[in-house]
């Protein structure tokens, strides 16, 4: 008797939850199922004058790939813009953040100054950010003249051109680094700090063994979301330097937006597979930090 | 478990579905017969009502004003009959990608501007009716088109579409800087050897070394080495640049072309040219600011430089590669296509109505002194208002004088070739590899060359 009536109230149950999802499954299926499904389905398709699907080509787009020196180039230059905008990002917004911690007269403006430029969109910094580098007219070499040194190619040259748009993304997203983790050391018990302090802990020595630690989680989530927004970036590459000069700041996203839109091209078969491929790249790395950095997290 | 089975399921099931949908929308793109004869007059007058053209075009500041005084005016003139929108697409590069997606949804604009290296794509999309078959119809005057604008257009002898806005590339120059240097600015360097020498002359360094002001300086934009290639007669593709046949190859590697990006990168290395990216916007803004005496532009920001700068510009003749090089410039800018698959009569009629209007010597002046782009109508230049304004930029007959000295050839033509915008994008690279120093200009020529030819390939297996 009760095996039969507890079948059939989880059926009733099963039915239930099932509906409640069916909406979001719907939307899910609608702007996510069928866009990654679409984007497989070109990854094998040849393409004629308009984009369009032609003829079916199986995996000649990643084997070209692969075979591709320019793909390789874009590969190093995507990885070397991830370590070179996340590591000094969040190493950044965690040094302000505990900076901040010190009781000094006008930590608040301090704060809100910090936090300010999560409030620009990417557009306009990056226009800021070109005023800035203009190797004629730029502020920058302006500076550099006062003090006698000869005008950098910021955006020009093939050796700074990824710094300096590396060095505009970590600026752009300081202010949400700084949000997220002032959050978490508001979050960290008072009673631990005091203990800490009562035990004689001050300064460099309570970061390290209290704060930092406490932050765990804060600094795995600022991790996971910097890789996977930095693998992502594309506006301030696009204005700044259209992934120039000569590849020099061309990353997978760039590289996907040029096949499939710049230059009159419509190559939507080889997009479609660089951006199979950026899917790949952004699953492993949350993976391998889901893996590794997640077991050193110590949840309070 | 069996709760696991059918989530996988209902999962596998929306993914077909998905693909399913996939399979609807991707089959074939519509590829329409061109129009061999195009409407006549009738078309619109057994037309009922209003009929609307649809434009899409790449302007924007002052010559988008310009632009939306001349459809008012011929809104008004033409009321309750016809009335065209026009609507502000992006740039040529964006037109051209919407365009494509316009024809995979069947949905094309009457009307679109697409920049001169489009030319080819929009030809082989079949998309359009050549403006050929109005001419025809019509008996419109062709004669009265700058000979050298229409060869660009042409394929085949035919008209394919209207030329509208076109520019034509010139050499900038600071007068005052001239004068400074002890140099005569109406002494115009003859070739790109003395270019570099007056370069250097040019060059002035402050008492720390570093440079104030450099000799040179251009965006790092490929139609400038198009443009030279032009100049000294050298074809850019194969089969006449394209004009004789499909071009299979391109030819921007030749001695010509390596001596030029050669030339460009050696002044840069040697300091007496500013490197300021490919963005035009910074190499014009260092021109205006003085601190660059001579630069490549197009005739179309003559107007702005005049009223921006704080010296007196001057213009010269586009340089030559040689000084015995027999060519001349080919013509840049944007033509009009009407767009016949999917369009009514009366509607591709209404289209060509509007064309013919935008093209009259009268609009043609109207664009010429608004814009700063050359005039394709070559009466507009009698118009007393064109003359007015001539007599105020004297600057501007330089470019009329250029485009005048050129003999329509297939090197002054330019190249129609599909992937033309990846063409050039692969000159723009090699600049900057000679510029780093990581290849010669040969080389680095050669390698795109190289690097292209599977675009070109595909594109020409696409188009059959």
């Amino acid at each position: 008797m009760p095996t039969a009536r507890r079948s059939r109230r989880d059926w009733g149950e099963r039915t239930l939850a099932w509906a409640f999802l069916t909406p979001s499954l719907v939307v899910f299926a609608l702007f996510i199922g069928y866009p990654l499904g679409r984007t497989f389905y070109l990854s094998a398709h040849a393409n004629d004058l308009f984009g369009a699907p032609s003829r079916y080509v199986g995996l000649r787009h990643y084997t070209d790939l692969l075979g591709s020196a320019e793909f390789h180039q874009t590969l190093v230059t995507t990885a070397l813009f991830v370590l070179l905008t996340v590591v000094p990002g969040v190493v950044g917004a965690l040094a302000l953040v505990l900076l901040l911690e010190s009781r000094i007269h006008g930590v608040r403006a301090f704060r809100s100054a910090f936090a300010l430029p999560f409030a620009f969109s990417v557009a306009s910094a990056s226009v800021v950010f070109s005023v800035l580098y203009n190797p004629a007219s730029g502020v920058l070499n302006g500076l550099l003249s006062q003090l006698g040194v000869a005008p950098v190619g910021w955006l020009t040259d093939q050796r700074y051109a990824l710094l300096s748009v590396g060095a505009a993304t970590i600026w752009m997203t300081l202010g949400y680094n700084v949000l997220v983790l002032s959050a978490g050391v508001g979050s960290i018990p008072q009673e631990i700090t005091e203990a800490a302090r009562l035990d004689g802990a001050s300064g460099l020595r309570l970061a390290r063994s209290v704060t930092v630690p406490l932050l765990g989680p804060h600094l795995f989530f600022l991790v996971v979301v910097s890789t996977i927004n930095a693998l992502q970036s594309f506006g301030q590459i696009h204005i700044l330097t259209k992934g120039g000069p000569d590849g020099a700041t061309r990353t997978l996203v760039y590289s996907v937006y040029e096949k499939a839109f710049a230059y009159g091209s419509s190559d939507f078969g080889t997009a479609s597979a660089q951006a199979v491929v950026l899917l790949v790249v952004v699953l492993a790395c949350a993976g391998v930090q889901f893996g590794v950095l997640e077991r050193k997290v110590h949840y309070a | 478990m069996g709760k696991q089975l059918w989530g996988v399921r209902v999962a596998a099931a929306l993914v077909a579905a998905g693909l399913t949908l996939t399979a609807c929308t991707s089959s074939g793109t519509p590829a329409g017969p061109s129009g061999s004869g195009a409407p006549g007059a009738q078309a619109l007058d057994n037309a009922k009502g209003v009929t609307t053209v649809n434009f899409w075009h790449s302007m924007t500041g002052q010559n988008a004003t310009t632009l939306t005084a001349l459809v008012d005016a011929f809104n008004a003139a033409h009321q309750g009959k016809i009335v065209v929108k026009p609507l502000f697409q992006g740039t040529y590069d964006d037109v051209i990608a919407k365009y494509k997606a316009s024809v995979q949804q069947k949905g094309t604009p009457s009307l679109v501007q697409v920049y001169d290296i489009g030319t080819r794509f929009m030809i082989d999309s079949k998309q359009t009716v050549p403006a050929q078959a109005f001419v025809d119809r019509d008996n419109y005057p062709l004669a009265d088109i700058e000979p050298n604008i229409r060869n660009y257009y042409s394929a085949g002898g035919k008209l394919a579409s209207m030329p509208f806005n076109s520019s034509m590339p010139l050499l900038y120059l600071n007068t005052d800087a001239f004068k400074e240097a002890g140099l005569d600015p109406a002494k115009q360097p003859q070739d790109l050897a003395e270019l570099g020498d007056m370069a250097k002359k040019l060059t002035k360094k402050d008492a720390g070394g570093q440079t104030t002001r450099y000799g040179f300086g251009a965006a790092i934009y490929g139609w400038f080495v198009e443009e030279l290639l032009a100049e000294s007669g050298t074809l850019y593709c194969d089969q006449g640049n394209g004009r004789t046949g499909n071009a299979g190859k391109v030819l921007f590697d030749s001695a010509q072309g390596a001596q030029a990006v050669q030339w460009w990168a050696d002044l840069v290395k040697g300091g007496y040219a500013a490197n300021t990216g490919r963005v035009p916007a910074d190499a014009q803004a260092a021109f205006k600011a003085g601190k660059v005496a001579m630069h490549l532009e197009s005739t179309g920001v003559l107007r702005g430089y005049t009223e921006a700068a704080k010296f007196t510009v001057g213009t010269a003749p586009f340089p030559k590669i040689n000084a015995t090089d027999q060519g001349g410039p080919a013509i840049g800018g944007a033509s009009l296509w009407i767009d016949g698959p999917g369009h009514s009569d009366a509607e591709q009629r209404a289209s060509w109505e509007f064309v013919k209007f935008l093209s009259a010597p009268e609009q043609q002046a109207v664009w010429h002194t608004g814009t700063g782009y050359f005039p394709v109508n070559r009466k507009a230049l009698d118009d007393p208002r064109d003359k007015a304004w001539l007599a105020r930029y004297p600057q501007f007959q330089t470019a009329i004088d250029e485009l005048h000295a050129t003999n329509p050839t297939p090197a002054t033509a330019g190249c129609l070739l599909g992937v033309m915008p990846q063409a050039r994008k692969g000159v723009e690279t090699a600049i900057e590899q000679t510029i780093s120093g990581s290849k010669t200009a040969q080389q680095a020529l050669s390698d795109a060359v190289k690097q292209l030819q599977p675009a070109i390939d595909s594109y020409n297996s696409a188009v059959g």
